[in-house]
């Protein structure tokens, strides 16, 4: 039955609460539901008590025992409740630290990124992140923590029908049957709901995304030059309103519905009360028809209470939709296992990286390699044969589309070739294993990560699988040309480098790829010998490109370096340039024997160069 | 002639916002949910006041019960049965309908009402200080979406008004078993009290987590990210951001943690002195009734009330709670509207915008400082753009190119001098009509989640649908491989994170070039680095045709073009180039004049890349990396 999967899967969670935790909580959470019934026995007694005390003029000595009970019922009610609170909200932040954990780390554990780039996958991780954007979402911690609520209170129904039964045992099934009856339609009345919202998250996501746009100091300007305010604005309602407004119209159809109630919970509880009170029906006689008839009394609504539609149901609803994500997510991912991600420091050993710096900058191939995007018409690349060799500073130029970025991505192993294969040294870098292979590499990508960390980890982390090295950090911002930017840094290295972070600043994108190179030098100081930098300098001014390059020039030792670029005036001065289009390589030579050959290259040199040549008006 | 000293960077309002503001705002959002929806509002009044009533009626129909029974009084004890039984129905029932009402009125309050009005404010402001300053951006962030709970905060105030009617009531009820127990009002007030305390040590030990959660979710999303999942995989950085997202997390549980603990301890503390209370209160009761003072049902109604009580404490403390939280929202939300309200009375302007330039644009003596920064940005810039030609801005990085571009795009106010368009001052122009006649590609252009046409169209929103008007701006940019390659063309939906398609940056920077094109008739085009991106002949053709609609215009619009480039070989076939050096105006005048110039800022930028391109070519060497130290320009926090 799903009802027991989504049960299961909340028991699952709730393991990374840990067993003493939730061993605690369960049993706070049981004596908190039992105590309301064990009130209304104490109550019971005591009127009872009272009652047969007052001819007798026997005073307080009589309910002394009955009265402690009660208070002693009272106290730990406050107590259960008051200790729950701290130990809820530590089961809820075990489970969805682990939760969050578990769901990075399946994210991270794949060794390609095409998974990741899967919009189903990416549906899934939204799903699953336990990071609710509104109140249609919620964590497993949550609803691992509701689920025990909800077992509790059903403790709490049975305590209830036991003092019932003790007293008026028909009282049981004329209370539980129609309590029942009532919790079930309340709780279609709530599937019903928990589906309408479902289908609202969508919206909900897309009218978050607007409001991103809405408040983005990017898109602000476009807003304004473009009067976008009012479309946008009414953007964003129209998504709010596809998500509320039939969560609207479902409460207001329900409304009338509870009136059903009325039925279902007072004619049960009236009659019940009623017969009890006038003594009919199997009822006690004398004195204890009294006990009897408080104990009923006290106890006959909770029946209902505890058994109607309650927050904890929805929020562990809601909790295993996001749990059933994970369980999807973890089937289409690989598991980190066989992943190359978290990758051992340095793979075998202290000597890693020492050994790797020995050998010396490989010899790439890429040998009749060929690759498309899922769902694309052709193939980016084409039986594509490249060879990258050691200590040259190749250049690949081509236009915007051509599959430059592919082409670094299959460098690094981020996609699987669909035919042929990329080999160091001859070796096929599948076999060479994922992590083993990157510790040779360091590439700056055109969308670099921007860490809204300190400065000094926004280059060390570079090299994330080696201890930071201070020197090789001082060494690499020398080689950056970083210094200046570090000095206008109010905290130096210790700078958050995004101004949400206390003490943060914002750089500028010029400033982002100087930090970027000098994340990418850092690499390469701690031992990568193959530097690919993937349009590193768009951003930056003809003078500090100009000295980005002479620096790259002067500090990349023995590496060897592959740059793409569409200033052709840096690529000039590449070893040996390569042409990519139509996915291969159509030209391959430096650049006087590209220029000399009058081919494409050739070509788009000489557009950029045309205006210089003629000297203005071209 | 004026030089206007701006008064527009008010440092950011700390005060904290006084209480009768609370009890303004409340009265207008109960205003505006009565407009809204007058019963749903007239029902969050009637069922409270209902739910006490059946909360105290059932107490008191169980003392009739009992007192019944005792005397042997049958038709009494069932009398007082029923209501019970009613009581306890109504409470269950009265609880669902509480919980709908509300849901659907602060919902439609907070879709239909408020958050428009907060997004109108975000996008219709004029400037952009809003957004770019971060204190600011801080309190957007908190506000965008705040419109359930502001309303929220409404209702929760009026729970704790009726949780302290309910309990003044109860207690009154009590008072008339016998008048000690009026006491236990006071005892009342300790865990209402202790409760308070340890919810705002809660609220307190929240802020103080955001930072770490913050980061928490920072590193999450970079785990989670393709783009971002390429690098750290080449860069083996995935256990170390694994281990700090999980230490940033536990950072955040223990802080919260010890708030939690504290809290417990209060809430804990508060409930015992008033158990203490309520016990003697019992021994009381019981005395009394022993002494046949009083009766059984006495005891049965102190007891009850005193079960419901804690349930009013409850109830009282979590509304408080939700109001004081609130505030963490209405203070911003004020704010924003204070902000608005000052900043709309400062930028005027109602002339309309000339049908075409006549004369040009002009800039005289303008400066602009960005809030809080040390220098200005811009100083002293005086120069005459003339109708109908291109304009080049050339410069280093943080040299006031930029800011330039938004100075004419009435983004920013010039802090000192002013702009003219054909004479007339530009804050006189009326900023929605001017902006009307623009259009713009800024560096950082926007990134639309949504389909590629209406990314397009956005540039001409009359003609969002037009999609002939949209093939043809994106033919005009070069675009239309680029279309032909998407998977489902023009619609083809581009918010990546949604399952869209995730176009490269180049692209991106054609879509937005397309945008622009979408604008049949400006008078000034702004072209802020449209091209940094993008492949030679692509960045040629657009250029080209740029020049050849500039050179078009002069017969019609007379625009005036202004392209900030870092290539000089887009800049060379400038009418005017401007040259701009730690924010002044340095050189002004043809490419032929300012190589001329010997030992001038432009002639030696030129030769850099000229001679890149030369037949021999300008080798970069190590020991050229000496050069002059780049601007850095940093936003400040």
């Amino acid at each position: 039955m799903a009802i027991l999967g989504d049960v299961r899967l909340l028991a699952v969670a709730l393991r990374a609460a840990r067993a003493p935790l939730t061993v605690a909580l369960a049993l706070l959470l049981v004596l908190g539901a039992l105590l309301p019934p064990a009130g209304a026995v104490a109550m019971a007694h005591l009127v009872g008590r009272i009652q047969s005390a007052v001819p007798a003029d026997a005073a307080l000595s009589a309910v002394a025992l009955p009265l402690l009970v009660f208070v002693l019922v009272l106290v730990l009610g406050h107590v259960v409740d008051t200790a729950v609170a701290p130990l809820a909200f530590l089961a809820t932040a075990r489970v969805d630290g682990a939760h969050r954990a578990r769901v990075a780390g399946l994210a991270a554990a794949g060794s390609t990124i095409a998974p990741l780039e899967d919009p189903q996958v990416r549906a899934l991780i939204r799903a699953a992140r336990a990071d609710p954007e509104n109140w249609t979402e919620q964590t497993p911690g949550a609803g691992a923590v509701a689920g025990l609520r909800l077992a509790g209170n059903l403790v709490g129904v049975a305590g209830g029908c036991l003092v019932l039964a003790r007293y008026a045992g028909w009282l049981v099934p004329a209370l539980l049957l129609p309590a029942l009856l009532n919790g079930v339609l309340r709780q279609r009345d709530a599937a019903r709901g928990i589906a309408v919202w479902r289908a609202g998250t969508l919206d909900g996501a897309r009218g978050q995304r607007w409001q991103d746009v809405a408040t983005s100091p990017a898109e602000g300007k476009d807003i304004r030059i473009y009067g976008l305010g009012a479309w946008l604005t009414a953007r964003i309602q129209r998504h709010a309103l596809a998500m509320e407004a039939p969560v609207w119209a479902l409460l207001a159809r329900t409304i009338p519905r509870e009136a059903g109630q009325l039925l279902l919970v007072g004619v049960p509880l009236v009659a019940g009360y009623t017969v009890v009170a006038a003594g009919g029906a199997g009822a006690p006689v004398g004195s204890d028809r009294v006990v009897a008839a408080t104990a009923v009394l006290v106890s006959g609504v909770a029946v209902f209470q505890a058994l109607g539609w309650t927050e904890d149901l929805r929020v562990a609803v809601a909790a295993v939709g996001c749990l059933r994500a994970t369980v999807d997510l973890a089937s289409r991912l690989p598991t980190p296992d066989q992943g190359g991600a978290s990758r051992p420091a340095a793979g075998t050993g202290p000597d890693g990286a020492a050994r790797v710096r020995r050998v010396g900058p490989p010899l790439v191939r890429f040998e009749g390699v060929s690759f498309g995007y899922p769902g694309a018409r052709r193939p980016v690349l084409d039986r594509l044969d490249l060879e990258i060799r050691p200590g040259e500073l190749l250049a690949v130029v081509g236009l915007n589309g051509a599959g430059k970025s592919t082409l670094i991505k299959l460098l690094a192993g981020l996609y699987e070739p669909d035919e042929g294969r990329v080999t160091a040294d001859g070796v096929d870098i599948a076999v060479l294993g994922a992590a083993a292979w990157r510790s040779r590499l360091a590439i700056v990508f055109q969308d670099f990560v921007r860490y809204h960390l300190p400065a000094r980890d926004n280059v060390v982390l570079g090299r994330g699988d080696h201890p930071p090295d201070p020197v090789a950090l001082d060494a690499a911002a020398a080689d950056a040309g970083l210094e200046p930017v570090l000095a206008r840094l109010p905290a130096g290295w210790d700078t958050p480098l995004a101004r949400t972070v206390a003490g943060g600043v914002d750089l500028s994108g010029g400033q982002w790829q100087q930090v970027v190179l000098a994340r990418a030098h850092y690499a390469v100081r701690m031992g990568a010998e193959l530097l690919v930098l993937d349009e590193p300098t768009a951003h930056l001014d003809v003078r500090t490109e100009f000295e980005v390059f002479s620096r790259l020039a002067g500090n990349r030792g023995g590496a060897s370096v592959v740059l793409i670029s569409h200033r052709l005036s840096t690529v000039r001065h590449a070893d040996r340039i390569v042409l990519l289009d139509g996915g291969r390589i159509t030209e391959n030579g430096d650049h006087d024997e590209l220029v000399a050959r009058r081919g494409r290259y050739a070509e788009l040199f000489a557009i950029q160069a045309r205006r210089f040549a003629t000297g203005g008006r071209g | 002639m004026t030089a206007r000293r701006a008064t527009g960077h008010p440092a950011p309002d700390t005060k904290p916002v006084r209480p009768y503001r609370y009890l303004l705002l409340w009265a207008e959002l109960l205003a505006v949910s009565w407009r809204r929806a007058p019963l749903l509002t007239a029902m969050q009044f009637v069922i409270p006041a209902a739910m006490a009533t059946a909360v105290i009626g059932g107490a008191l129909a169980l003392r009739v019960t009992v007192d019944a029974m005792i005397r042997g009084d049958a038709g009494g004890a069932v009398a007082g049965a029923a209501g019970a039984g009613l009581a306890g129905t109504a409470g269950i029932v009265l609880g669902a309908l509480d919980s709908h009402t509300a849901g659907i009125l602060i919902g439609r309050v907070a879709v239909l009402d408020l958050n428009p009005r907060v997004h109108r404010d975000i996008t219709t402001l004029d400037g952009l200080e809003h957004l770019e300053r971060s204190d600011f951006q801080d309190r957007l962030t908190l506000v965008r979406n705040a419109g359930w709970e502001i309303v929220l905060s409404l209702w929760s105030a009026n729970g704790v008004l009726f949780a302290v009617l309910e309990l003044t009531v109860m207690l009154l009820l009590l008072g008339t078993v016998n008048p000690w127990l009026l006491w236990l009002l006071v005892f009342a007030a300790v865990p209402l009290w202790f409760d308070q305390r340890g919810n705002s040590a809660i609220i307190r030990a929240d802020l103080r987590a955001a930072a770490p959660i913050r980061r928490q979710r920072h590193l999450f999303d970079l785990a989670t990210d393709p783009a971002a999942g390429k690098e750290i995989r080449v860069a083996g950085a995935g256990a170390e951001l694994a281990r700090r997202q999980a230490a940033a997390w536990d950072e955040a549980v223990r802080l919260r943690l010890r708030a939690q603990l504290v809290a417990a301890g209060w809430r804990m503390a508060g409930w015992l002195l008033f158990t203490a209370g309520f016990g003697a209160a019992l021994v009381l009761v019981v005395h009394q009734a022993a002494r046949g003072a009083g009766s059984a049902g006495d005891l049965v109604l102190a007891v009850t009330v005193a079960a419901a009580l804690r349930q009013s404490v409850y109830t009282g403390v979590r509304y408080t709670t939700n109001v004081a939280s609130a505030g963490r929202v209405i203070e911003p939300y004020l704010w924003l509207r204070d902000h608005v309200r000052a900043q709309r009375t400062r930028v005027g302007g109602s002339a309309p915008s000339p049908p075409r330039l006549r004369h040009g644009i002009t800039l005289d003596r303008v400066g602009y400082r960005y809030p809080g920064a040390t220098g200005p940005a811009l100083a002293d810039i005086s120069v005459h753009l003339p109708a109908g030609s291109v304009v080049a801005l050339v410069g280093e990085y943080g040299s006031g190119k930029t800011t330039l571009v938004k100075l004419l795009g009435k983004l920013y106010q010039p802090d000192t001098g002013r702009i003219l368009v054909d004479g007339v001052p530009l804050d006189e122009l009326e900023t929605r009509t001017w902006r009307s006649r623009i259009s713009a590609t800024f560096q950082d252009f926007g990134r639309f989640p949504t389909r590629f046409a209406e990314n397009v169209g956005v540039g001409d929103l009359p003609r969002l649908s037009d999609r002939e008007r949209i093939a043809a701006a994106v033919r005009e940019v070069d675009a239309t491989a680029l279309v032909d390659r998407l998977p489902d063309g023009l619609d083809t939906e581009l918010d990546a994170a949604l399952g869209g398609v995730d176009l490269s940056e180049g692209q991106w920077q054609k879509t937005a070039l397309a945008r622009a094109a979408m604008r049949p008739e400006p008078l000034l085009v702004l072209l802020d680095e449209p091209t940094a991106s993008l492949d030679a002949p692509s960045e040629q053709e657009i250029f080209d045709r740029q020049m050849e609609r500039s050179r078009r215009s002069a017969a019609g619009t007379n625009a005036v073009t202004v392209i900030v480039s870092h290539r000089f070989s887009t800049v060379t076939g400038a009418d005017l180039i401007l040259t701009l050096h730690h924010g002044r105006l340095v050189e002004a005048g043809s490419h032929r004049e300012l190589v001329a110039v010997p030992g001038g800022r432009y002639a030696t930028l030129y030769r850099i890349q000229a001679e890149a391109y030369a037949r021999e070519g300008r080798r970069p060497t190590a020991a050229g990396a000496g050069g002059p130290e780049p601007d850095v320009h940093l936003r400040p926090n």
